[in-house]
């Protein structure tokens, strides 16, 4: 693989990193104009764009992009080195469908213009920002950008009208907003529109200390908070060098599992609310109360966890709580028969869910996908196995996969993720070893070393990235969220295109989107 | 966008009776309706509140609407953005009065852990846009707090407390 | 002037139907508190403004449904005579007849089945 890319890319700087350090396996500097030859270079070799992201150092700007593969992990990260005033870039939005999104992200936040790039208005922003918020030192918006990052202009005809699927809707999951153009009952085109709940994460990293920001990643997602905060504490132990003891490694494991069960039975609710059946939402929740109360006694939260720590854990497990797992996997084997019969084998559910909104194999990768969808189009892509963490390698578990892509198949494959999970939570509590559940020796002010890391985990949505710089002081320099449903929904507006308005629906509730963590 | 401050003009009814006022008070407060404005995580609180756990239905606030024009109580729950700010305030005017307000949640009631220095993005605070009525603090809160809150409002709307407060226990 | 006095009950319970709502709306009216913001007489469209038109020409498929409707609407009508005079005889040759008129105007409903209308395509582009 490595001789390949030298030898297709002669005249790059490429050189190779150690994985379990850094995240990555290949580390590329490139010049701004050999960005296209290297991105088609990926992009012909079967890679994925996995994230693309922007760093502010004070004399120079980095556009930074990793691909991956999705047969086999190999990540490569390609750095670009541009000026700091006027910073420009062409743009890749022709060759990946998911970069259209990044570049407007990075525009709006840093002021890199992306030559040749369809639209490059706000994204998460409001009109009456001044200033790029991300840079480190003030920039003012130039005035001929004002125009530019003002919101698009919508042209109506005679046969079509403009239809606000607007951020107060039931079936939204959270302030999105997508604008419709409809003929009759059918969609000719959509577009979502974002940032209705930008709470500046990533600019809060900055200004807090690495202890200081453990509350913040589980409000991101605030269904599967347990493993936003397994990505952000792996994140900094990796960078920093810390060793986690097996027991905690085996809990967290565990309440992971738990949450991400948590998680699958909301959105089993919440999406048959969605196509009008209300009362399996009463019987999601009541499983979902069981496991809070579990989860409660330990961690002392109902939703937003914070629970683990810089090499372990806030609090250690008890017997009510191992009581109460063995006694909530047992109990949720047979509520699951409940759920077959409601909506598995419901005929209406069945007419709506089976053959709509199918998603194929190249569009997946075009786009980036992750998570049910990926999986249900037929590729067995989870981080759990393709790059195990925690402890994930000692329990023996089969990944769902669909065949089809639609969202059938989409829900079959959380149904037996939660089979799944029932399976890791009862072989990781015969496996749970004693010991000491956090390391010793960690700083309160943590420090770590200067450098870069990235770092995934399987979140229930998909794959997480988390993607730290530090520059050695108490607070990280730059960190970047990789969240799975903003790929996720950027397959939206391609799947929606022609289909009857409650089918875009159906397919907007199947895509398991959380927005806040889309805004960040 | 930015803020946009309400302009709300206020008449009485025609007939006012101190009974009618009273009898009409008592409905209501039985029957509040709340505008689903579920914005982050206090929303799955407030969805679990709904639920057959803590049923909010029995105290007639069960039926979540979509539309203001049949609600009169905007459960505000979850952080108020600067894009999200003139929306909130569109929609509180598009509802009939008599409307009550509830801030759930820190963010809601002032702007939550998102306010550091140098913030621009986040209103802190639901109050500085429409008057509310009843805060309900918490990250997200418990839903007996919700149900607390919505006695609170009763309490407000009636004069009297209906419900006797649970015993502590410790 | 005696077969008038029979539909005197008409007359009371059409009085008493529209009283009945109309009622509401006046003591809606006397006791409710009035507001009036800026934006209260809008268009409700999920807070944002609605922009676009809304007279805009609609797909021509849709007049189907107007003749679907009309079949429907007026079969219920025709048969609400039809059924009180139907008791009063009693032999077959009223039953046939009942049957070819249902049978004429049920011919409406069974073209627009046989065109399609009840189908619609998943997707379309």
């Amino acid at each position: 693989m490595l001789e390949n890319i030298r030898a297709a890319l002669p005249g790059i700087n490429i050189s190779e990193t150690s994985y379990p350090e850094r995240g990555y396996h290949l580390a590329m500097d490139a010049g701004r104009e050999q960005i296209l030859k290297v991105v088609g270079f990926f992009d012909n070799n079967g890679f994925c764009l996995e994230d693309l992201c922007c760093v502010d150092y004070v004399d120079h700007l980095e556009l930074v992009y990793f691909f991956n593969k999705h047969s086999e992990p190999y990540r490569v990260k390609v750095a670009v080195r541009l000026e700091p005033d006027k910073p420009a870039a062409p743009t890749i939005s022709d060759i990946y469908a998911i970069s259209h999104w990044y570049e407007r992200e990075i525009h709006e936040f840093y002021g890199v213009y992306f030559e040749n790039h369809p639209n490059l208005a706000y994204l998460f922003l409001h009109d009456g920002i001044d200033s790029y918020p991300l840079r480190k030192n003030m920039t003012k918006v130039p005035e001929e950008d004002k125009r530019l990052l003002g919101s698009s202009v919508y042209k109506e005809s005679e046969d079509t009208f403009f239809v606000n699927l607007g951020p107060q809707h039931p079936s939204t999951h959270g302030v999105l907003r997508v604008i419709i153009k409809m003929d009759g009952e059918y969609i000719l085109s959509s577009e979502p529109m974002l940032g209705y709940l930008h709470r500046m994460h990533e600019k809060m990293a900055e200004n807090r200390n690495y202890a200081q920001f453990i509350p913040n990643p589980g409000r991101m997602d605030y269904l599967g908070a347990l493993n936003f905060n397994l990505a952000y504490v792996e994140t900094v132990e990796k960078l920093s060098g810390i060793a986690v003891p097996e027991r905690a490694l085996y809990i967290r494991t565990i309440t992971c599992e738990l949450n991400r069960i948590a998680s699958h039975l909301l959105w089993i609710g919440a999406f048959l609310a969605d196509l009008g059946g209300l009362t399996p939402f009463l019987y999601a929740f009541d499983d979902r109360e069981n496991i809070l109360d579990i989860l409660e006694g330990v961690t002392g939260s109902r939703l937003t966890y914070s629970y683990f720590r810089f090499g372990g854990l806030y609090n250690d497990v008890d017997e009510r709580f191992k009581d109460g797992a063995r006694a909530f996997i047992q109990r949720m084997w047979k509520r699951l028969d409940i759920y077959d019969q409601l909506i598995t084998k419901n005929v209406i559910f069945i007419n709506r869910a089976k053959g709509v909104g199918i998603l194929d194999r190249n569009m997946v990768r075009k786009f980036g996908c992750s998570g049910p969808v990926i999986r249900g189009s037929g590729i067995p892509f989870d981080m759990r196995k393709v790059e195990p963490y925690a402890a994930y390698s000692n329990t023996d578990f089969e990944i769902p996969v669909g065949a089809n892509g639609d969202i059938m198949d989409r829900y079959l494959i959380r149904v037996r993720e939660i089979e799944t999970s029932l399976q890791i939570i009862g072989s990781a509590l015969e496996k749970l070893p004693s010991g000491p559940f956090n390391a010793e020796k960690v700083p309160k002010i943590l420090k770590p070393p200067k450098g870069d890391v990235y770092h995934t985990v399987e979140s229930p949505r998909g794959q997480l990235g988390v993607y730290l710089v530090s520059d050695g002081s108490e607070t990280p320099y730059r960190m970047r969220w990789r969240v799975p449903s903003y790929s996720n929904l950027m397959t939206f507006p391609y799947l929606a295109q022609g289909t009857l308005i409650a089918d875009a629906i159906a397919i907007l509730g199947s895509l398991d989107l959380v927005i806040p963590e889309i805004d960040r | 966008m930015g803020k946009r401050s309400i302009y709300l003009e206020t008449k009485d009814p025609i007939i006012k009776f101190a009974l009618v006022e009273k009898v009409l008070d008592l409905a209501r407060a039985n029957s509040l309706w709340p505008l689903q404005f579920g914005l982050a995580c206090c929303a799955i609180e407030m969805m679990s509140t709904a639920m057959a756990r803590f049923d909010m239905d029995r105290f007639g606030a069960g039926i979540f609407r979509s539309t203001p024009r049949q609600a009169d109580l905007m459960i505000v729950s979850g952080t108020v953005t600067k894009k999200m700010a003139p929306l909130l305030v569109t929609l509180y005017e598009q509802m009939p009065s008599p409307k009550w307000v509830l801030a759930m949640g820190n963010c809601a009631i002032s702007g939550g852990p998102f306010v550091y220095e140098g913030q621009y993005n986040v209103v802190e605070g639901v109050d500085l846009l429409v008057p509310v009525d009843v805060y309900v603090p918490g990250c997200p809160p418990r839903p007996e707090g919700l149900l607390e809150g919505l006695m609170k409002l009763e309490e407000k709307i009636t004069g009297t407390r209906r419900f006797p407060t649970p015993e502590k226990r410790w | 002037m005696k077969t008038l006095i029979e539909f005197y009950p008409v007359l009371i319970f059409l009085l008493v139907a529209i009283g009945f709502g109309v009622a509401p709306l006046i003591i809606a009216f006397l006791i409710a508190p009035r507001t009036r913001g800026e934006k209260t007489r809008n268009t409700y469209e999920c807070g944002v403004e609605p922009f676009g038109g809304a007279w805009i020409r609609y797909s021509a498929v849709y007049y189907v449904y107007a003749l679907i409707f009309i079949a429907f609407d007026v079969d219920v009508l025709y048969l609400f005579p039809l059924a009180v005079s139907y008791t009063r005889g009693g032999n077959a040759y009223e039953f046939y007849s009942l049957l070819v008129f249902i049978a004429l105007l049920a011919l409406a409903v069974i073209y627009a089945w046989g065109k399609g209308v009840f189908t619609w395509k998943r997707k379309i582009l």
